[in-house]
């Protein structure tokens, strides 16, 4: 059976080969070798803890509180962000750079699935990235013999996983925004991620202007020493912050489909 | 199927692998998961429990608090805690993770209470210097646990210790502890069935240094009628269904104790009273002028049936409420005994 060229090809089908291309060059790129490296960070942190190297320098955490710290300092706060940042603002601007949008824009598929099917290989490839490194983390960390038995651990753990996919996801989600509109997207991104989220620890509804404070509120650790947080934190509602989480997803991805449909771009030679 | 493909169905296998895994030892945990911020072992706690606190005590002694009232002058640990670390190995500032207390209400007397102590706990030296110590202790087996029982025979009846797990000692009266090593040993959580206290506990702020959430049942037995200002006549109090204390210690002491009344109404009044108090210490001012910033750390909101009293104190305002002490004189002679 031969296909009417005439016609685009189907959303679905267009974006599944859209997907299939950006996988293999998000997989195996050097930018995912630094990731793994990122990602890897607190395994380490974790297995130098059990085997002692780490153990008098935080005598005064238990391992779930280790754990806890790891989840809400590291992975929520500084590398999921920065994960998302890396591959979320190239997802349209690597190829203008590399002057390759051209091919994909002249294919007979719509726009939008280009860049469904780019956002489900990014959302893939740092899922399969991130959530191992939390479990093993967890792991690691909570099959110690002392402190807090594993199985008292589990909730939090499916809950942190949640959480952390949720994050990659509504950041993800706003750099995908962010590579659509700018051409040079990653220092307003850096920007946005250690200045503007700064406001999450400040007074009255500030932080509500932010993703860390929804996701912040939605994880369970609460580790002691926050600096302005600490006096001034406050936990949102969960609901709310499903919702206003969800709205980010639904409305960035919106918005950036429609500029990407709708925009010129002219390839610099 | 694609390299990259392969790679994302790996990725996803080992999620797959640890999700089941966690499930299967949240199923198989005797204590289960825990509620809130109460641990998985305070799940054992009996079920006419009525009020639950906790406290994070790696927090509490990392705070200002601590080292400022507890320790004195800072340099020197309660002796208390030198000799229990001698008898015993157990350094309670380092060794002990948190302490819960399960309160079964007011009627039950001496039977009121029970202690969980979670940590990292030297079980043979423990149990040894329970034995050696302390006089008049015996012991008898409860579903394969061995529980130390304190003067035995007594009117008021016996006070109990066990180890539910090497790293719990449960404390308490007798009838409070055996019924928490048999929810502990049988898996399961009667407190669970005290819908209003797992509800509370669900809405406590994670992270908190101690906290507090007790039903209607325990409430109720609180006197109606408090002395009025100046010791004249008495102010009623209105009926209140929770409450629930949260504190923080470091930077400030930030206590928030929020409570439920019958309604809005009601809420109102107690919030008034409560403001009331308020400006009464304000009031105390000329006297102590450090009253009234006091006066201005404490905020009381009421939101629909809800009174929410917080507290904001800085350390430099404890300091000034404490009782001046006279100076102590360099020639002053040792106290022996």
């Amino acid at each position: 059976m031969t296909r009417d060229i005439k016609r685009p090809v189907p959303f679905g089908r267009a974006a599944r080969a859209v997907f299939d291309l950006a996988l293999e060059g998000m997989v195996w790129s050097r930018r995912s070798l630094l990731m793994v490296v990122l990602v890897g960070l607190p395994v380490l942190v974790a297995v130098a803890y059990r085997v002692g190297v780490a153990a008098r320098l935080t005598a005064s955490l238990t391992p779930f509180a280790l754990y806890g710290d790891l989840v809400v300092f590291v992975y929520l706060r500084n590398i999921l962000p920065l994960v998302a940042l890396f591959y979320a603002t190239a997802l349209v601007a690597d190829e203008v750079e590399g002057k390759t949008l051209t091919y994909l824009l002249t294919r007979p598929v719509p726009r939008p699935a280009i860049l469904a099917g780019k956002f489900a290989a990014y959302a893939a490839t740092t899922l399969s990235l991130a959530l191992p490194a939390v479990l093993v983390t967890f792991f690691v960390l909570l099959t110690r013999s002392t402190g807090m038995s594993l199985g008292a651990g589990a909730p939090d753990l499916f809950r942190d996983l949640g959480v952390l996919a949720l994050a990659l996801l509504a950041y993800g989600a706003l750099f995908t925004l962010m590579g659509v509109l700018l051409k040079r997207p990653l220092i307003p991104g850096l920007l946005f991620l250690y200045l503007w989220e700064l406001l999450a620890n400040l007074p009255g509804y500030l932080p509500r202007l932010t993703l860390t404070a929804y996701l912040r509120s939605l994880v369970r650790h609460r580790p002691a020493d926050e600096g302005l947080a600490e006096i001034f934190g406050e936990v949102l509602p969960a609901l709310l912050c499903l919702e206003v989480l969800a709205a980010v997803v639904v409305v960035c991805l919106a918005a950036a489909a429609w500029i990407f449909s709708t925009r010129e771009y002219v390839m610099d030679q | 199927m694609t390299r990259s493909r392969l790679v994302v169905l790996s990725s996803m296998i080992v999620v797959a692998v640890g999700i089941t895994g966690a499930l299967g030892a949240l199923y198989f945990d005797p204590a289960r998961a825990a509620v809130g911020p109460l641990p998985a072992e305070g799940l054992s706690l009996p079920g006419d429990t009525r009020f639950v606190m906790g406290l994070d005590v790696h927090r509490f002694v990392a705070s200002p608090f601590y080292q400022r009232f507890a320790k004195g002058d800072g340099t020197a640990r309660p002796q208390a805690f030198k000799d229990l670390e001698e008898k015993t190995g157990l350094n309670p500032e380092k060794d002990v993770d948190r302490i819960v207390i399960g309160g079964r209400g007011m009627d039950k007397g001496p039977d009121g209470g029970v202690v969980l102590v979670s940590g990292r706990l030297d079980r043979t030296r423990i149990s040894r210097a329970i034995e050696t110590e302390s006089k008049g202790v015996t012991h008898e087996n409860h579903e394969g646990t061995t529980v130390y029982l304190f003067h035995e025979g007594s009117p008021r009846g016996a006070a109990a210790a066990a180890f539910v797990d090497d790293d719990t000692l449960v404390l308490g009266s007798q009838p409070g502890v055996e019924a928490t090593i048999t929810n502990y040993a049988r898996g399961q959580s009667p407190i669970r069935a005290n819908a209003a206290l797992i509800t509370l506990l669900e809405g406590l702020k994670p992270g908190s240094t101690f906290w507090v959430v007790g039903d209607q049942s325990v409430l109720s037995q609180m006197p109606m009628n408090i002395p009025g200002p100046g010791g004249q006549g008495a102010v009623s109090l209105p009926p209140v269904k929770t409450v629930v204390v949260t504190g923080e210690l470091d930077p400030v002491v930030a206590v928030e104790v929020t409570g439920e009344a019958a309604d809005p109404k009601a809420a109102q009044s107690l919030a008034d009273l409560v403001r009331g108090f308020v400006a009464l210490a304000s009031l105390q001012s000329g006297q102590r002028p450090e009253l009234k910033d006091l006066a201005s750390a404490v905020s009381v909101t009421t939101e629909a049936n809800r009174v929410r009293v917080n507290l904001r104190a800085p350390y430099e305002l404890l300091d000034a409420l404490q009782p001046r002490r006279p100076p102590v004189s360099a020639a002053a002679p040792p106290t022996g005994r």
